[in-house]
């Protein structure tokens, strides 16, 4: 998978999450997997499809994500609820959407799927033909994936 | 002795979200996701705005501003929506009422339709991630 892909998901990820979240932000290193990985237990799923198609998923556990949920709403949320998956979910559109802002700029034309969130514990994702790049995402919250598997057409 | 009506009080302002004439401007704010419509909501409600309704798509935005008018003041109308999205819904706002004042909530990179939906009469458009000064500042600009 080329790089050029990831970067922009990665760059908008960190302008939101300090711009929403108030966040301290550190990139860990990056991976690639080909065969079936862990879910963390919160994951956010956009498709991508076009120029190149594939999903990125933006996935943590529940209690960062309940921690996110909290900061954005500027209030503590003690369970997640159906507005804590619409915050989850706002966040992975307003991520998505800087980068694909990005690509589009780069010459790579696709649609988007909105958002669905998955919950849920001993989770996996598969993806067959095609590797997925992750990006681990250290904040004051706990941790956060960006999980991207894109190919061309 | 000096008594307290004696000193300014630096809190008497008033808040953006009341007319001159002392009464609350009145939104409808349509939008499908709950955490955004909460948002401006919160930001609203906190100057002083009067939330008369949500809708959570296009066509239930234009039913309830149908419902309201004319006492609604102002609309802000999110882009991507199910069943109708925000530019048919304002473009039968404004077919209904050549008046209306809608403010566009978009996310990035939907310049195309920020385009369109100025020309169709949005009077103004905010991109998220949305904070309370953009919000109101828009807001005001297009209301006053």
């Amino acid at each position: 998978m080329r790089v050029e892909y990831i970067n922009p998901f990665v760059e908008a990820a960190f302008n939101i999450i300090k711009e929403v979240v108030d966040s301290d932000i550190n990139r860990g290193e990056l991976y690639l997997k080909s065969t079936s990985q862990p879910v963390l237990g919160v994951a956010a799923i956009v498709g991508l499809a076009g120029d190149v198609e594939g999903r990125v998923l933006f996935d943590m556990n529940e209690a960062t994500a309940l921690k996110i949920a909290s900061e954005m709403n500027g209030e503590e949320m003690a369970e997640f609820d159906d507005m804590a998956k619409a915050t989850i979910t706002e966040l992975a559109n307003m991520i998505t959407a800087q980068a694909i802002t990005k690509l589009h700029e780069l010459g790579f034309t696709f649609d988007l799927t909105p958002p669905a969130i998955f919950t849920g514990t001993n989770m996996e994702v598969s993806d067959t033909g095609v590797e997925a790049l992750i990006v681990p995402i250290e904040m004051s919250q706990g941790k956060m994936e960006i999980n991207v598997a894109v190919r061309e057409r | 002795m000096k008594n307290k009506q004696d000193f300014p009080n630096i809190n008497e302002r008033t808040p953006d979200g009341q007319k001159p004439d002392g009464t609350s401007y009145r939104v409808l704010i349509v939008d499908d996701s709950m955490f955004v419509t909460k948002q401006i909501s919160q930001i609203l409600t906190s100057e002083g705005f009067d939330i008369v309704g949500t809708a959570s798509d296009g066509q239930e935005g234009y039913e309830k501003y149908k419902e309201q008018y004319p006492n609604v003041d102002f609309v802000t109308m999110d882009i991507t929506m199910p069943r109708m999205d925000g530019v048919t819904a304002l473009e039968k706002i404004i077919e209904f009422d050549k008046d209306a004042k809608v403010i566009m909530i978009s996310a990035l990179g939907k310049q195309d339709l920020v385009k369109k939906s100025l020309l169709i009469g949005a009077k103004n458009y905010i991109v998220k991630p949305l904070d309370r000064a953009k919000v109101l500042e828009r807001i005001l600009m297009s209301i006053r």
